[in-house]
Order: structure tokens, then C-alpha cells, then sequence
């Protein structure tokens, strides 16, 4: 069934991308809907076999022979991000048909929204590794078409092509990471692996391991250093922003570190990786959001911080964190979904997202307003028994009170945790309030927009509310959730199904909401004072910022390669040649010299005999000598010298074909260096500094010596009789004929010369096609 | 002998190279020519030299010089043949069009 | 009988290579004849295929003279799959030509270089003989010499003047090494000179020739440092050329490795092989490098060869059966993702008017196909699953990190990043952002069927890994074990 599930949204894909352009009364909208809707319902259909501690599978085949499985599975973890992705799905399909008009290319928009959900429904099923990195892979690159989805704005390319390369670049780390954990568990299926966790756990790449499947969840999630691709994400349009980057995609990276919570949880490194990469992104991203002016950019920042208190509690392993984790994950989609709603609509009514042209909006959009109050308040955690924010939030607090680590760095590390929660709670709560107030408090500057605000069609509005009733709904009746859904998902990342009672009230005397009040009330203090203290950021020098460390990244690697390339990608034939030459002789020098390879013997030699010496002594006499020639005859005569050479020798050594042939083709050859050079310029004398000319003589020489020290090993290391002693016997018997190395060419080895052949007139053809077309003008390529 | 007609075909090597280093075109097709003979001679010198009789079948005798080395210094012979003659009216052409026989003004740059 | 059908993937364009040299003012007799001669071929390569996946190898005794004495063809498992490979790129390149190829092409013997092209490399990828194998690269040589030229412009002069002459050199130290290793081992019959390397332990200066063997087939496969000929040289001919070049001709230089590598010089694995891994290594680094470097798109898709042949050299120095098998996979996935984007890269080139990124802007507008073509070919480049890309990586990564090759497995996962990163800036650059200038002319269709040819091809081949998988691996066990192969050429 499973199957089914993920393959709906890739088959409506598909039906939307032939046949949507065809009915152009209708918003694409509407044809889409059904499709996170039925799927939301079926999910949800499975929530009582879940609740009885059952998991729904299904197994295809795809690749057997590499083990890689179509292998599904739905237990509580999957269902809670199933239900993410179909609910909060549809919800923003709903919307999108409002907000985007029929204008844009609306089929382009639903078919990348449909290749997304059924990726990122892919991803949270997958038990197979390898399907669950395809399936994260695919969720990148419709994330990469959406965010690119104006893509004639240079903003949203740059943004497009960052997500693409932080989130790939996760996904190649990830892919690292997986392939050595099949490689050491010996299994690509994750429960498999979690089956053999001592495996992993002992091994020596166990942490490389875990770094390299952490750098993937961290890109993912735009956890610290790799948040800045999330901010950039916002110029997608806005239903885009409240799906993939809030509410799903960016959660992919925490459901990575859940899913493989059975594996590496429990261990000090795991613990302090990600508990402090969550830390920090916590503590960073809620103070980078209260100094931004775009909404989308607060809520972008806010997105980046509140995935970093999820991840934190996931490092922290423990059960009631694991609870908050995955608590805080639900909530999380609802607040932050029906912000971005709200900002969107706001955008949309006003024509700008700039809270520093926005402000008194309440009075023209009531009920958005009061949404983002619900909302904002969720975020900031406000011990209200009304927002579902507050319980994730001081459940969090609570968490970090109890962990267990008292030893070594990890314990000194858990003593800060609550200190850096509580600094990273203020600026959320600042930023929430900053949020909210700036846009629909105090006096409207109608001026500085572009249109007159009012409020939101009704049917904009729907998504949010229900949104903001989730908000209020579990904020009030937090039980109503747990047994079916949070229990079963904690049970996933734990281990063991227990479930723990949620109220909003523990008594005055406790620590977590002494820490919440403290937050309420500096928070409220630097929210007032914002303005004064603001511009400190101004003071921070740009370089420290990541999205700085990415440009400077991406154009350092653009120029230097650039620059690297035309270093010595020069065009210079001689620079070319030296370094294949050097590296031809420094090579294969090294490989003779380990390999012991040189021998010399001198018991099978032929008897030195005086003319051949001569003759030799001659060629090579001419052949240094034609470096030195700058006449071009004396130049053809030298070489003449060389090439006749070689025929007398060839007669000497036996070889009356070679000779003759050697003769007939020296003949032509000098013929047409004369015929060429009455058209060439004459020969120059080298004008190389000295320098070059060494550089080029010990090339020259030691290109030479080597070839000279092969031969001569070669001919003493003749371990084998030839073959040729068959040549000798049959060439009459069976070739029919006297003279053997005819009979090789033509008969033993008759395909050589056929090809030999061909070779030959292949260079007839070229060179009758060049001097035959020479006059007909440059061709247009 | 071999030793000696290996250092001679090792020359020719090293005097054909040092020429295709050299920056005029011509020079580098004569290097060329260099290398094919070098190159043959190495083939030769594989097989045994001298030994037997050049390698056509008389009645009684049956010593005869490697065959096999030869046959394929032929093929040799003709393909490198094809390939400097081509490469020959290459560069003529190459002259004609770029007005230059110089290798270090036949560099050529990434925006064409 | 049967095995005179091992020689037809190479007597076909042999035969009519030459016959079309007549034909050359007859343009729409030639590209007709052209077209069957291709389908002719095509077919054939699937039934010799077939044959040797159902019934085994085959071999042909040129001249029927047993080997090693004669020269002797061998379509064994990985032969077939490349030759199969070959014709599926001929096949697209004949319908890239239908819109394509103009009639001045046509006079310059287009046609019966491009088949003698393909009969070289068919040849290289059946014969079982070493010098017959120089023969064929010869033939492919000559006839990529023929085809770099024409067009005539001086640039193209410039450059294949160069390559010309890289190329010559490393022809001649390949005969030379041919003549070295016939005087060890007294054979150039590829099977014989397995048993001959083996029976000795590859001992004494056998290494030494290999690796002088390994040069010779690393500056045909463009591999670190030896690649500089590659870039510039594949850019300057028309984009068929181009493409028919990086779909073919360094993937027989990588051929070329993984035979002698596995069957021949396979005794001395941790010098050898470990060399090559860092070879492989480097030729990724400075490959992506390359692609980044410039905004031609046209040279960052030569480029982005480099990196590929890394990656194929990486399963050869890793030596398993997995990662043998991962070299044979992205060997095929390669051919056909390069010749796709040399298609796609031309047809842009024309249509922009430029090759320059820079000058260029908004086409999504004006070629939405052939955008959303290079997107998809892009992510198959970089082994974005499911396209066939990934499965050879993964198999490839697999393998080298369990050899404990981790550096290299690393720089293979960066160094995709980077060649996802080096083409999709073409898609963002060319396709995305505001239309600057006006098309110069309409996107060719057939260029663009062959394109999407060769995508579906990708796609398929990673999607349905399963049916084309098991041949693959099935291939590389058998590199794996020389003996098999030696056992069938020598019948012993």
C-alpha cells in the first residue's frame, strides 16, 4: 500500500503536467487538492493499527542485485511526518490557490509541490538507505525549482542555486555516511542496521560515520553553519516557504537524526554534536531574527532556531527530550505554517513584507491579526495554557535539567545547556513579539505601501485558522495527541513505547517555569528597548556572517579555478608536452626502480660489426644535428640522412621489405617536406634563454635514456620464445609463400593491413578534403 | 649489438623530442619524423638482430631472422606515412590560416 | 558461422565508410544510406549481443588462423556491452546529423569519417591482438584527425594541430611499448601475453612496461596529467563531432585500461593499482576544477569528461568485482549522459548565438524542451538517483571505501558536487533570468530527439538498474578471473 501512497503524488505530477494547461478556467489548485487530502485521510486510517503497536510494511523489488529494496515502512515516527506532509499539504495547496493568481505558471508550481510531497513522503517511508537518499535528493531539487520558481529574479536563482548546493552537498555527505554504514552493518535496511548497532558502534569509522550522516541532517535542517541557505529560501513563494521550509523539508535533517537515534543516541559524541550544533543554531538564529526587517526573514531565522531547539533535544537522547522533540515538531508546523500564512497574506494585501513600512494593520486585517497574535505567542512559548508552544517549550527547559551526563566534557557541556536555552528563549520570545506588534500595533504608515490593506479573502484565511486552532486545540488538550500520535513516534526514536501524561501545570514550584517566567520578563524588556539596542548589530563586521562564508566559497572556488586553469591551461604546446613527458619518465623511472626492473645481460648479443656501427654512428649524428639547423634544406638533408640511415640498417639487420619500403617512403616523405616547406615560413633560430633549452635537453635526454634503458632490460628479460617460430614453419605450408613477412601482412595478420589501409586512405581524405576546400572561407560550427 | 642499437633508437628519441618542444611548427613535424624512426628501430632491435637469414623461405635452411618485429615495423612504416604527410599539410594550412607557424602564438583563449 | 558475425560491427562502417567517400556531392543519397548503415549496424550489435549474453563468448580467427598466431577478434561480455554502447550513440548521432550536418559537411567526407570512426572503435573494443589494437586506434585517430578539421576555421586548425600531435606521440610510444613487451614475453596476443605476464609474476621490467602502456592509454583516456589536449581540442568542431569524440574516444582509452589492467598487468596490484587510484583522484580534482573555471559552456562540458574518467580509473585501481562492474556501468552511463550534452550544449551554442554564459539568459522561454533536457541531464551527470549516474557511483564509492580508499571515495562525492554545481549553472545562467537577446535561431528538432534519446536512455538505465545490472556484473566477474578469457582465446 505504501507504495501507493508515495506514488500518488508522482502520478498526479504527471496528469497535471499533460492535461492541467488544457482546462485554463479552472486554478490548477483545485485539481491538486484531492491529492493531500485522500492521502492525509489514508494516513490517518492507519493511526489504530499503529496505536496497537503494529507497523505497516510493503516490499518491491527494484534493484535486488544491489540490494537496494523498495522497502517501506510506517511506524510512529513516519506517521507523524506523514501526516505533516499530506496535512500541512493540503492545507497550503488550499491556500496557494488564493494567494498565487492565475497568471503564473501555476502547472510548473503543483507539478515541483507534487514531486516534493512525494519525495518527502518517500523520505520519512524508506526503510532502504539508498531509496531514502534518492527520495532526499529529490526532495532538494523541487525544493531547488521552487525556491527558483520566479526565475527570472536574480534573487530567487541565487537563492535556488544555494539551497541547491548546501543541501546537495549534505545529501553527498549523507550518501558517504550511508554507504559506509551498509558497508559496516552489512544490510542497507535501517532497522537492519539498528539491529546490528554494536557493529557500527565498534567500529573505527564510527565517527566519520556519524559526522558525515550529521553534516547531511545538518544542511538539511539549516542547523549551524549551514543555516544560510534557509533565509535565501524565502523568495519561493510564500505557500512554499510555510511547506517545505518550516514545516517538512527543513525537518528532514531531524527526522535523519531520529530515525538513526537507535544507532548512535547514548554515545557522548552524538550527544554533544548535536545537542551543541543545535545550541548554538538556537541561540544564533533566534538573535539573527530580531534584527531582520523582512517578515519572511524573521520567520526564516525563527524557522532556523526552532529547528535548532528540536535538534538539541534529540542530542540529548533522553526520553521526556525525545517526547519534547517530537512534540515540539507537531507544534512547530502549526505556528510557524499559519505565521508564514499570515505573512503571505500581509505581502499580499500590502504589497510589502518590510516591517519597517508596516505597522497598525490591525485595524484593516482583524482576523489575520489575531491569528498572529495566537501564533506569535505559540512561538514565544507564553505560559498560557492556550498556546501548544509554551507546554514543547518548557518541556524542553525540563529536559535539559534532568540530563543524565555528569562526566567528562559531556557533563561540563550539559551543566551550560539551560543557561544557553534560556539565552536562546529570550530572543525567540523578542522576535515573536517584534514580529507581531511591528506589523499590526501602533500607527499604519498607509503612505509607504503600494495598496490600501484589508483583509484576506475568506478563503486564505481557512488554512490558518484551522492551523491556529490546532494551536489552541493541543495547547488546552495536549492528551489528545499523545497516545495516537506522539507516543507511537517517540517509541521510534526510543525504543520503548511509554507513554508520559502531558498537562500544562506542575505546581509554582518548579524549575521550568521559573525559567520561563525569566524569559517572559527580560524578553519583554528587550522587546521594548529594541530600537536602542538593534543597531549593535550593525557593529558586527559582515565577514562573520555564513551567507559571506558561502559567496566567499562559491566565488573563491569560481576564481580560482579560473585562475588555476588558465595558469597552465596556457595553449602552449611545449608546456603540454614537458609535463607528459616528465611525467612519463618520472613515473615509469619510479616503477622500474621499486619493481627492480632493469637488467642488462650480454650473452645474447648479436657480434658488433663495424658498418652497422657506422652507419648508426652517422644517423645519429644527423638527427642531434637537425636541432641546430636553420636552412631548410640542410634540415630535409639531415633528416634524409636519418631516414636512409635507417633502410641501410634495415638491410644490414636482414630486412629486405623494411628497407625497400623504408626507401620508398623516405622518398615521398622528403618529396613533401620539400613541397610543404616552399610554402612554410623559413626555420628560425631558436630564441629560448638558455634556461629553456636546458630544461628541454634534459627532457629530451632522459625521455631517450629511458626508452633506452626499457629496450635494453626487455630484450635481456626475453622469458619466452617468440611466436614467430610458427610464422617460420607454416608461412610456406600454410600461407603459400616465400618471403614470411609478406605472408604475416597479408595472410597471419591480414586485418592490420587492411586497416593499415584504411589509416592511409583516411589521410588521403583528410588531406584531399583540406587543400581541395581550403579557398571556401571560414565555415559557420 | 642490441645494447648499441637501443642507445642509437633511444637518440633518435631524445633528438625527435627535444625538437616537438621546440616552439615552430615545422621543427615539430621534423621531431615527429624522428620519433617514427627511433621508434622503429626499437621494434627491430626486439627482435633478435642478426640472427639467421633474412626472412625468406630458402630450401634447407631454417634459421631465419624474427619475422614478426618486421611485419609490424611494415604497418608501422605506412601509418605513420599517413600521419605525417596529413600532419605536414596540417601545418601548412594551420601557417595559412593563422598566419603564424609559431606554437607560442597558436594559444588560443577561452572566449572564442 | 556464427563467428564471422563478431567482425560485421566493424566491416559494416568499414564498407560503407569508404563506399560514401563517393557519394560525397550526393547529400540526401548519402544521408539516407548513412541512416540504414546505422540501423543496419545497430541491429546487428543487438544481436551479437544477444548471442554472446545467451551462448558466451564468441571469437573470430582472422584469416582462420588460430590464435596467438593470427589475429584473432573477441566479442566477450564487456566487448558486446561497449559495442552496443558505440552503436547507440551512432544511432543518435545519425539522427543528430538529419538536422545538423550541412551539405559542405557532407563534401568534407563527414560521413565516411564518422563510419570509419565507429569501425575504429569497434575494432579496439573486439580485437584481441595488442598491435592490431594500436591499428585500430590508428583508424579512429585518422579519421577524429579527419572530422576535428572540418569546418576549416583556424581555431580548429590551432587546436587539432595539437591534438594531432599529442596524439602522435603517444601512437608512437604505444608501438614502442607493444615492441618492448613482444620481446619479453615473444607474444602481442592480448590472451597469451595474460597467461605469458602471469606464468613470470609480472616480474622485472614488466611493470615498468605497463606502466609505459598505462601512459600510452591515459593520454588517449585524458587522464591527470596528461589530459591537456582534451579541453580546447573538443570544442572547436561541430557538435556532432564534439559529441561523437567525448562519447568515444577516451572511453577507449579507459577500454584500453580496464583490459590490459585486468587481463594482462594485474600482478602487482598494489603498485600498480594503487597508482592508479591516485591518478584517478587527481584527474577528478583538477577535471571539476576545469569545469569551474570557465563560462564556455561548450568547454565546461569538455570539462566535465575529466572527472568521469577519474571516477571509471577509480573502480580499475580499486580491483573488485563490485567495483569493476561500477567502471563498466558509468563507462556506458557516460557515453551516452557526454554525447547528450554535447548535443544539448551545440543546439544552446546556436541557439544563443554564443558559447558564452555570460551573454546568455531567459531561454527557458524560448526552448523550454531543451532547458528542462539539460536539467534533467545535468542531475544525471552529477549520479542524482535514480539516473543511471548513481548507479555506477554508488557502486564505484562502495568499493573504494570498502578497500579503504577513503580520500578518493571523498573526493568523488566532492567532486560531484562540483560537476552538479559546474552544469547547473548553465541551466541557471542560460535557461533561467531574463531573456537578454533575442534566440539566433530556432532549436534544431532532431538534435533535440537525439538528445532525448540518449536521456531516456540515462534514465533508464539507472531506473531499471535491475535489467541491465546483472550483464554488467556478469562482465566484470569475468575481468575479474583472466583465466576465463585466456581459456577461451587459446582453447587450452
Amino acid at each position: 500500500m505504501l507504495h501507493i501512497y508515495i506514488l500518488i503524488p508522482f502520478l498526479a505530477a504527471l496528469l497535471i503536467g499533460l492535461a492541467a494547461k488544457k482546462v485554463d478556467r479552472i486554478h490548477t489548485g483545485w485539481f491538486v487538492l484531492p491529492v493531500p487530502t485522500v492521502l492525509f485521510i489514508l494516513f490517518i486510517s492507519k493511526l489504530p493499527t499503529l496505536a496497537e503497536g503494529k507497523i505497516v510494511q510493503s516490499i518491491a523489488n527494484w534493484i535486488p542485485s544491489l540490494d537496494i529494496q523498495l522497502s517501506f515502512y510506517l511506524d510512529g515516527l513516519s506517521m507523524l511526518f506523514s501526516l505533516l506532509i499530506t496535512g500541512i499539504g493540503t492545507l497550503v495547496v488550499l491556500y496557494s490557490i488564493f494567494y498565487l493568481s492565475k497568471r503564473e505558471q501555476l502547472v510548473h508550481f503543483y507539478v515541483y509541490l507534487l514531486l516534493f510531497m512525494g519525495s518527502m513522503l518517500g523520505v520519512v517511508l524508506s526503510d532502504n538507505v539508498f531509496v531514502l537518499y534518492t527520495f532526499w535528493e529529490f526532495t532538494s531539487i523541487s525544493s531547488f525549482l521552487l525556491i527558483g520558481f520566479w526565475f527570472y529574479r536574480e534573487r530567487s536563482t541565487y537563492g535556488a542555486q544555494k539551497s541547491m548546493l548546501v543541501t546537495v552537498f549534505g545529501g553527498l555527505s549523507m550518501l558517504g555516511a550511508l554507504i559506509l554504514l551498509s558497508i559496516t552493518a552489512e544490510t542497507n535496511s535501517i532497522r537492519e542496521m539498528i539491529a546490528n548497532r554494536s557493529d557500527i558502534i565498534e567500529s573505527d569509522l564510527f565517527i566519520p560515520i556519524l559526522i558525515l550522516l550529521l553534516i547531511g541532517a545538518f544542511t538539511k535542517s539549516a542547523q549551524f553553519p549551514f543555516h544560510s541557505w534557509l533565509p535565501d529560501a524565502m523568495e519561493a513563494p510564500t505557500p512554499v516557504s510555510a511547506y517545505l521550509h518550516s514545516a517538512t523539508m527543513v525537518k528532514a535533517g531531524i527526522y535523519l537524526v531520529a530515525r538513526f537515534s537507535l544507532i548512535f543516541s547514548g554515545t557522548d559524541v552524538f550527544f554533544i554534536i548535536v545537542s551543541g550544533v543545535g545550541l548554538i543554531t538556537l541561540c544564533l538564529g533566534s538573535i539573527l531574527a530580531s534584527r531582520q526587517t523582512d517578515l519572511k526573514g524573521i520567520l526564516a531565522y525563527s524557522t532556523i532556531s526552532q529547528l535548532g531547539m528540536i535538534m538539541t533535544m534529540l542530542g540529548f537522547g533522553t526520553g521526556i527530550a525525545t517526547l519534547a522533540a517530537i512534540f515540539h515538531i507537531f507544534n512547530h508546523a502549526t505556528f510557524k505554517g499559519s505565521l508564514f500564512m499570515i505573512a503571505g497574506i500581509v505581502d499580499h494585501e500590502t504589497g510589502t513584507r518590510d516591517i519597517r513600512r508596516l505597522g497598525g494593520l490591525y485595524t484593516f486585517m482583524p482576523i489575520s491579526a489575531t491569528l498572529a497574535f495566537f501564533g506569535a505567542f505559540s512561538m514565544a512559548g507564553f505560559p498560557l495554557p492556550i498556546f501548544n508552544g509554551f507546554l514543547s517549550k518548557e518541556m524542553f527547559f525540563d529536559s535539559s535539567l534532568k540530563l543524565e551526563q555528569t562526566s567528562g566534557f559531556a557533563g561540563t557541556f550539559a551543566e551550560w545547556i539551560p543557561w544557553l536555552a534560556v539565552i536562546g528563549s529570550i530572543f525567540t520570545f523578542v522576535y515573536s513579539m517584534y514580529l507581531v506588534f511591528g506589523t499590526f500595533t501602533g500607527k499604519a504608515k498607509l503612505d509607504q505601501l503600494e495598496k490600501k490593506p484589508h483583509e484576506a479573502p475568506i478563503g486564505m484565511l481557512i488554512s490558518p485558522i484551522i492551523l491556529i486552532g490546532f494551536v489552541v486545540l493541543i495547547g488546552l488538550l495536549p492528551n489528545l495527541i499523545n497516545e495516537s500520535l506522539l507516543a507511537p513516534a517517540v517509541a521510534s526514536v526510543t525504543g520503548d513505547f511509554a507513554l508520559t501524561h502531558l498537562a500544562f501545570w506542575h505546581g509554582f514550584d518548579n524549575t521550568p517555569l521559573h525559567l520561563s517566567l525569566i524569559v517572559v520578563a527580560v524578553g519583554t524588556i528587550l522587546a521594548l528597548t529594541l530600537k536602542r539596542w538593534q543597531p549593535i548589530f550593525n557593529r558586527v563586521p559582515g565577514k562573520f556572517s555564513t551567507d559571506r562564508v558561502y559567496q566567499s566559497i562559491v566565488n573563491g572556488l569560481l576564481s580560482f579555478s579560473s585562475k588555476f586553469t588558465k595558469f597552465y591551461m596556457t595553449g602552449s604546446l611545449r608546456l603540454y608536452t614537458s609535463i607528459i613527458l616528465v611525467f612519463l619518465v618520472v613515473s615509469t623511472s619510479i616503477f622500474i626502480y621499486v619493481t627492480d626492473g632493469f637488467k642488462i645481460a650480454f650473452d645474447d648479443l648479436a657480434p658488433v660489426t663495424w658498418p652497422e656501427v657506422l652507419v648508426g654512428f652517422v644517423m645519429a649524428v644527423a638527427a642531434i644535428a637537425t636541432i641546430w639547423m636553420t636552412q631548410r634544406i640542410a634540415a630535409i638533408i639531415v633528416i634524409g640522412v636519418v631516414g636512409y640511415g635507417l633502410s641501410l640498417l634495415f638491410v644490414f639487420f636482414r630486412a629486405p621489405d623494411l628497407a625497400l619500403t623504408q626507401l620508398i617512403v623516405e622518398t615521398i616523405t622528403v618529396a613533401l617536406f620539400l613541397l610543404c616547406f616552399a610554402h612554410l615560413p623559413k626555420l628560425k633560430k631558436s630564441d629560448k634563454k638558455s634556461s629553456e633549452k636546458l630544461v628541454d635537453f634534459v627532457i629530451a635526454a632522459s625521455t631517450g635514456a629511458l626508452l633506452t634503458v626499457v629496450a635494453i632490460s626487455s630484450h635481456s628479460s626475453k622469458y619466452f620464445d617468440s611466436i614467430s617460430k610458427y610464422f617460420v614453419d607454416n608461412s610456406y605450408k600454410l600461407g603459400g609463400g616465400d618471403n614470411i613477412v609478406n605472408v604475416i601482412l597479408v595472410d597471419f595478420r591480414g586485418l592490420d593491413t587492411l586497416f593499415e589501409i584504411a589509416v592511409l586512405g583516411l589521410a588521403a581524405l583528410g588531406i584531399y578534403a583540406m587543400i581541395k576546400y581550403r579557398d571556401k572561407g571560414d565555415m559557420n560550427h | 649489438m642490441e645494447i648499441l642499437m637501443s642507445i642509437l633508437a633511444g637518440t633518435l628519441f631524445a633528438a625527435g623530442v627535444y625538437l616537438i618542444l621546440q616552439k615552430q611548427l615545422l621543427k615539430i613535424v621534423l621531431g615527429t619524423a624522428l620519433l617514427s624512426h627511433g621508434a622503429h628501430l626499437f621494434i627491430l632491435t626486439m627482435g633478435k638482430l642478426n640472427r639467421g637469414k633474412p626472412p625468406i623461405l630458402i630450401e634447407g635452411i631454417k634459421d631465419y631472422t624474427d619475422p614478426l618485429p618486421q611485419a609490424l615495423i611494415l604497418t608501422s612504416i605506412v601509418i605513420s606515412f599517413g600521419v605525417t604527410s596529413f600532419l605536414l599539410v596540417l601545418a601548412y594550412r594551420t601557417y595559412q590560416s593563422n598566419k603564424t607557424d609559431m606554437m607560442d602564438q597558436l594559444r588560443g583563449t577561452d572566449d572564442e | 558461422m556464427m563467428s564471422n558475425l563478431v567482425f560485421l560491427p566493424i566491416f559494416i562502417p568499414l564498407f560503407f565508410g569508404a563506399l560514401l567517400v563517393f557519394f560525397n556531392k550526393k547529400q540526401k543519397a548519402t544521408v539516407n544510406i548513412s541512416f540504414l548503415v546505422v540501423l543496419l549496424n545497430f541491429g546487428v550489435s543487438i544481436f551479437l549481443s544477444y548471442h554472446v549474453f545467451s551462448t558466451g563468448p564468441l571469437t573470430l580467427e582472422t584469416g582462420g588462423w588460430k590464435a596467438p598466431y593470427g589475429i584473432i577478434l573477441v566479442a566477450d561480455k564487456l566487448s558486446v556491452i561497449m559495442i552496443l554502447a558505440v552503436n547507440v550513440i551512432a544511432l543518435t548521432a545519425a539522427i543528430f546529423a538529419l538536422s545538423s550536418v550541412t551539405e559542405k559537411m557532407i563534401e568534407h567526407y563527414f560521413y565516411p569519417l564518422f563510419f570509419l570512426l565507429i569501425a575504429g572503435v569497434s575494432g579496439a573494443f573486439l580485437t584481441g591482438d595488442l598491435f592490431n589494437l594500436f591499428v585500430f586506434f590508428e583508424v579512429l585517430l585518422m579519421a577524429s584527425y579527419g572530422l576535428i578539421i572540418i569546418g576549416g576555421s583556424k581555431h580548429q586548425f590551432r587546436e587539432s594541430v595539437k591534438y594531432i600531435l599529442l596524439n602522435l606521440f603517444s601512437s608512437i610510444l604505444f608501438v614502442t611499448t607493444v615492441a618492448f613487451l613482444y620481446s619479453v614475453t615473444g607474444t602481442v596476443n592480448m590472451a597469451q601475453l595474460g597467461e605469458r605476464v602471469g606464468q613470470v609474476e609480472q616480474q622485472g621490467i614488466l611493470t615498468g612496461i605497463g606502466i609505459l602502456l598505462f601512459i600510452v592509454f591515459a593520454t588517449k583516456g585524458a587522464l591527470f596529467p596528461l589530459y591537456f589536449w582534451l579541453p580546447k581540442s573538443y570544442i572547436v568542431p561541430s557538435p556532432i563531432v564534439s559529441a561523437l569524440f567525448g562519447a568515444l574516444l577516451t572511453k577507449v582509452g579507459v577500454y584500453s585500461m580496464l583490459r590490459v589492467f585486468t587481463l594482462i598487468f594485474s600482478h602487482k596490484l598494489e603498485l600498480t593499482h594503487t597508482f592508479f587510484i591516485w591518478i584517478a583522484t587527481l584527474t577528478m580534482i583538477i577535471g571539476v576544477i576545469g569545469a569551474l573555471s570557465t563560462s564556455n559552456v561548450k568547454l565546461i562540458i569538455a570539462y566535465n569528461i575529466m572527472p568521469a574518467i577519474g571516477f571509471m580509473l577509480l573502480g580499475i585501481g580499486t580491483f573488485s568485482a563490485e567495483s569493476l562492474a561500477g567502471t563498466i556501468y558509468y563507462l556506458v552511463h557516460d557515453m551516452a549522459i557526454k554525447a547528450a550534452l554535447f548535443f544539448l550544449a551545440g543546439l544552446l551554442v546556436w541557439h544563443a548565438g554564443t558559447s558564452n554564459l555570460k551573454k546568455m539568459g531567459g531561454y527557458i522561454k524560448t526552448a523550454p524542451l531543451m532547458g528542462w533536457m539539460f536539467f534533467i541531464a545535468a542531475l544525471i551527470l552529477a549520479g542524482i538517483p535514480p539516473f543511471s549516474g548513481f548507479i555506477g557511483k554508488y557502486l564505484l564509492l562502495r568499493g573504494a571505501m570498502d578497500e579503504g580508499h577513503y580520500i578518493a571515495a571523498g573526493v568523488g562525492l566532492l567532486s560531484s558536487l562540483l560537476i552538479l554545481f559546474s552544469v547547473i549553472r548553465i541551466f541557471i545562467g542560460a535557461f533561467w533570468g531574463e531573456l537578454k537577446e533575442e534566440p539566433k535561431q530556432s532549436v534544431r528538432t532532431s538534435g533535440l530527439a537525439a538528445s532525448a534519446v540518449l536521456i531516456a536512455i540515462s534514465i533508464l538505465l539507472g531506473v531499471g538498474a535491475e535489467w541491465f545490472y546483472p550483464y554488467v556484473q556478469a562482465a566484470a566477474d569475468s575481468l575479474i578471473d583472466p583465466q576465463i578469457y585466456i581459456d577461451y582465446v587459446l582453447k587450452e
